[in-house]
């Protein structure tokens, strides 16, 4: 699930628009999200408000063996007003599964940000601070996020902590999105690493897609699907060492008529690794995927595979009578999470490494459970269990 | 003699040191490169042997050995490791960096584990080896340098040039506490099982418990000796122990003036010429400070007039040692017959401070057979130092390594260095000048010896220069062989007139003091001890560990000895220049080659009268 504190940064994206999965490195997300998400150890609890439209707040506690915590502070210059309530939140928005991508959006024009008062421009760049201490570590994260322009985007972070080279570490990555492709620059102070990243997006390109007649073929065979490729390059001044890898996927759009599946194919050609993914939904309430990694250098395989199923709660009093509904009767508008009683997530491996994951929400609390397992190792076959709890408000 | 080393049953089955390798390497954390444990595959020791060049020989028996050697090997021995490596180093950059600020590549930190497979060759070591063997206690290998010279390192990268150099930067670290720090508890652990077995019964239980702690690091200078035994094979209390560990240098630092030193010396002297008290051990060799422990031994079970008096020639130790870290007490002024009556009032507190090792003394008599032979050379004095020796020490294992560290430490001064000659001397005493040896003879001998001639009235005591003179010269000379006197009297034909002439006078000197104390309580002592304790016990008493502890502390209060003792020499020098025109031409010292008359001296001595034990 993820933290409140994510969960105000992706609201911030979208109100400055900008899309956080053209980007290389969210080109798997969907397979990430379905085979590689944390299962929690011990107990943690957070409390966070988003106090003003611009200011959210948020702090934790955690018990593993020794009682941490956490405080964190978010400022964003942009009104954040989406539902960020335990209570009502969509729980879409913070329960990473299946990503459905959407239709590239155009981006907006740079004279849409301009906002002109008496002859003056007085708009301000959006901007997202964000800080949080770990305590008892002093250990300091900070982030900075400021949206240059309506197709750039710059992300400084930081982390500060005595257990790290130097004291810490910095990352600057700079992102262009122009939706039919994306670059991304980053500099990392520790070890000098310099990366690109990029992005390419084959089909119709959405800057100029109003201006092309449609033609009778497009319409005949509408673009149902998305194919991107990209690449990325990391180079270590200090340790003369880097690495490159490309990747590709095809997913389908919404409007797609079958079941939405998403396929990725990444390959490192230093390391000789080779990655297929394969994510489908196959159902409303059902995700599946699998991921085969392939080293052509040392023939290592490995393999893996997950499901995300939503739980819905069947309200069994008055089942017969909605089976008695006639089909064209419209059913009542309910919230789209009313019903959901959890979110079973797992994966397994090759290994047989399991890691579950129960999530949802009681009453205002939304709680995530997990644990991870590993049936080889008989003597000890939990490795981890874990429960997380959230309120906001 | 000879050793004859059999190098090829040690090639033959190496399994159990391949598995103690692993163990030893997979017990420190790994850099994050290394994903896998590190499994010794391969180990041949190859055909050639190291060649071992004996330093010093401290303890030889059937069932005990403690020697110093000067290693070098050039040979054929390879070692294979097998381990698996993350050839990415994005992959382990990023391992330990922080998520927040990572820059998550997508792919490009894909991990590719490589088996990785070293061969480790063409190793050339060079060390001093501090070993010590003992039925019981097996084998205590210490190497006193990092051995290490060079070696080669092949592996599945070596087409790489940087994964190469790397690894063998890598590599040479790694063994380089390897044989500093895991070797000698592999070893031990072997020797173990080889030759104890309660210990492979102790093992296998442990190995059955899990096998934890299998090459657990033994740090001889931080841990108190895990089993230590006493002479006679007991176990020894924790307290003991402790006790044993935990002497602190500054015990030694005893108040006294200069001169009460020089003159306490001087009668200490002449007493362990007339050791009347000291138990006469059979084919004992003592170093010539190493006879003190003894006599405390034997002291601290007398009765208190006894003890009393032999408290202060052990404090005359102490004080020798520590030199003159004058505080003088009341009877500095005093010459020596005026200070006798309150000397044993004046000293006797130090003197149970004044070796940790007497702490031990718990049992009396403890005769130990102590032949110290010293083959180093000058410039491998300093290597040879350690002589790392037995466990819950007897004193005279302590004292040799005393006075090696002393050289060590004091390694450029060398030809000069001091030390307080602490043994029973007796009447075959020799002292030499700088690389000379002090020899003192066997002590029961020296107890008939002394109690027929030694029955001189004392005036001679109260002849300073004379006493300062003598005890000048004893400190002057290293002490480091102890050797019978008949050894000795051959020896002496090759060198110059040495100062013993005048320890003589002045320990007959003394001697009716002495005996008045003591003689009777002692020697009935020490010879019924001797009848008690046959000479075998000692034996068992040759631990590994312990030695090695108290020669960290040994080695700490040499320094300090070393460092005072010049210091007084120099001054006596001085002094000597000064105040005393006419130089004893005995009392000269005439550097000699040491070798040899060590050598000469151990050998004719086992020929003398060793018993069949120690002819080689």
């Amino acid at each position: 699930m993820l933290d409140f504190m994510d969960n105000v940064q992706n609201a911030f994206y979208e109100a400055s628009h900008w899309n956080v999965d053209n980007s290389y490195g969210a080109l798997n997300a969907t397979a990430r999200a379905l085979l590689d998400f944390q299962t929690p150890k011990g107990l943690r609890l957070q409390i966070s408000s988003l106090a003003a439209p611009n200011f959210a707040t948020s702090y934790t506690l955690g018990s593993v063996g020794v009682v941490d915590g956490s405080v964190s502070y978010l400022y964003s210059s942009l009104p954040l007003r989406g539902r960020f309530k335990s209570s009502d939140l969509d729980l879409h928005n913070v329960i990473k599964g299946y990503r459905h991508l959407q239709k590239l959006r155009r981006p907006d024009e740079d004279w849409w940000w301009e906002v002109w008062h008496s002859g003056k421009r007085i708009d301000r760049r959006d901007t997202l601070l964000y800080g949080r201490i770990f305590l008892p570590q002093s250990t300091l994260e900070a982030l900075y996020l400021r949206r240059l322009s309506p197709t750039k985007q710059l992300k400084i972070s930081a982390v500060s902590s005595s257990s790290l080279n130097n004291g810490g570490t910095i990352l600057a990555l700079l992102q262009n999105d122009v939706g039919k492709y994306s670059t991304e620059y980053m500099y990392s102070t520790d070890s000098v690493l310099m990366g690109v990243r990029g992005l390419y997006n084959f089909g119709p390109d959405p800057r100029v897609a109003p201006t092309i007649p449609v033609t009778a073929q497009e319409i005949a065979e509408p673009v149902h699907g998305r194919f991107s490729a990209g690449a990325e390059l990391y180079y270590g001044l200090l340790n003369k060492s880097g690495g490159i890898s490309t990747g590709l996927r095809f997913t389908t759009l919404p409007n797609h008529t079958g079941f939405p599946y998403t396929m990725t194919l990444t390959l490192n050609p230093l390391m000789g690794n080779l990655s297929s993914t394969y994510a489908v939904k196959a159902g409303q309430n059902l995700a599946l995927c699998s991921r085969i990694d392939f080293n052509f250098y040392s023939y290592e395989s490995e393999l893996q595979l997950g499901c995300e199923l939503w739980r819905r709660r069947r309200n069994t009093d008055i089942e017969w009578a909605v089976k008695k509904l006639r089909p064209d009767w419209k059913q009542p508008n309910v919230a789209p999470d009313e019903d959901v009683s959890g979110i079973l997530k797992a994966r397994v491996d090759q290994n047989w490494k399991i890691g579950v994951l129960w999530e949802g929400r009681i009453k205002e609390l939304l709680f995530t459970l997990g644990a991870s397992l590993d049936l080889k190792k008989r003597e000890q076959i939990i490795r981890a269990v874990g429960i997380e709890l959230q309120y906001s408000s | 003699m000879a050793f004859n080393f059999n190098w090829s049953p040690l090639i033959a089955d190496t399994s159990r040191a391949r598995e103690m390798l692993t163990t030893a390497l997979n017990k420190s954390p790994k850099p994050p490169i290394i994903v896998d444990d590190i499994i010794v595959t391969e180990l041949n020791l190859g055909s050639t042997p190291p060649e071992l060049e004996i330093l010093e020989i401290g303890d030889l028996a059937e069932d005990r050995f403690r020697g110093i050697f000067k290693m070098s090997y050039t040979g054929n021995a390879f070692l294979t490791l097998k381990t698996k490596v993350q050839a990415n180093p994005l992959n382990t950059y990023l391992s330990t960096k922080p998520d927040f600020a990572s820059p998550q590549p997508l792919a490009a930190a894909s991990g590719l584990v490589i088996p990785l497979q070293i061969t480790l060759s063409d190793i050339r070591l060079s060390g001093f080896v501090i070993l010590v063997f003992s039925k019981q206690k097996g084998i205590t290998l210490v190497f006193r340098n990092d051995p290490l010279e060079s070696l080669k390192v092949s592996s599945t990268f070596d087409s790489i040039p940087f994964v190469r150099d790397y690894l063998q930067r890598e590599i040479e670290g790694q063994l380089r506490v390897l044989f500093m720090e895991d070797l000698p508890a592999i070893i031990h652990r072997l020797s173990l099982r080889l030759w104890s077995p309660e210990y492979q019964e102790l093992e296998t239980e442990q190995r059955l418990d899990g096998m934890k702690d299998a090459a657990a690091p033994i740090d001889p200078l931080s841990t108190p000796p895990q089993d230590a035994v006493d002479a006679f094979g007991n176990p020894l209390d924790e307290s003991q122990i402790s006790s044993l560990s935990r002497d602190p240098t500054s015990e030694v630092h005893a108040s006294f003036s200069q001169k009460n030193i020089l003159h306490l010396t001087a009668l200490s002297e002449s007493q362990r010429t007339l050791s009347l008290f000291t138990p006469s051990i059979r084919e004992a060799v003592f170093r010539a400070w190493a006879g003190q422990p003894d006599r405390n031994e034997s002291g601290s079970n007398t009765p208190a007039l006894t003890q009393s008096s032999l408290s202060r020639i052990q404090s005359t130790f102490g004080s020798m040692k520590s030199a003159s870290s004058s505080v003088a007490s009341g009877s500095t002024g005093n010459d020596t017959q005026s200070s006798r009556p309150t000397l044993s009032s004046n000293y006797s507190a130090p003197a149970g401070l004044n070796l940790g090792a007497n702490r031990l003394r718990t049992h009396p008599m403890r005769k130990r057979k102590k032949r110290v032979v010293n083959l180093r050379r000058d410039r491998d004095g300093g290597e040879s130092s350690g002589v790392s020796t037995e466990a819950n020490t007897p004193a005279p294992s302590t004292n040799v390594s005393e006075t090696a560290s002393v050289i060590h430490e004091e390694r450029e001064k060398e030809e000069e260095l001091v030390t307080p000659p602490k043994s029973p001397v007796k009447q075959g005493l020799r002292f030499e000048g700088k690389h000379g040896s002090l020899d003192v003879g066997e002590p029961g001998r020296v107890s008939k010896k002394s109690s027929a001639e030694g029955l001189l009235p004392a005036p001679l005591l109260a002849d300073p220069s004379r006493l300062s003179k003598s005890k000048q010269k004893a400190k002057v000379s290293t002490p480091l062989i102890i050797e019978e006197p008949e050894k000795e009297k051959k020896m002496a034909s090759g060198r110059p007139p040495l100062s013993h002439n005048h320890l003589r006078r002045t320990r007959q000197t003394t001697s009716p003091l002495l005996r008045s104390l003591s003689l009777d309580k002692v020697s009935t002592l020490s010879s019924g001890s001797r009848l008690s304790v046959p000479p075998h016990s000692y034996t068992e008493n040759t631990s590994s560990s312990g030695g090695i502890l108290e020669q960290a502390w040994m080695l700490k209060m040499a320094q300090e000895i070393a460092r005072k003792v010049q210091e007084e020499k120099e001054k006596e020098a001085y002094r000597d220049r000064e105040s005393s025109p006419s130089p004893n031409p005995q009392g000269l010292f005439h550097p000699q080659p040491q070798s040899t008359s060590k050598r000469g001296g151990i050998w004719a001595q086992d020929e003398d009268d060793a018993p069949p034990a120690y002819v080689a």
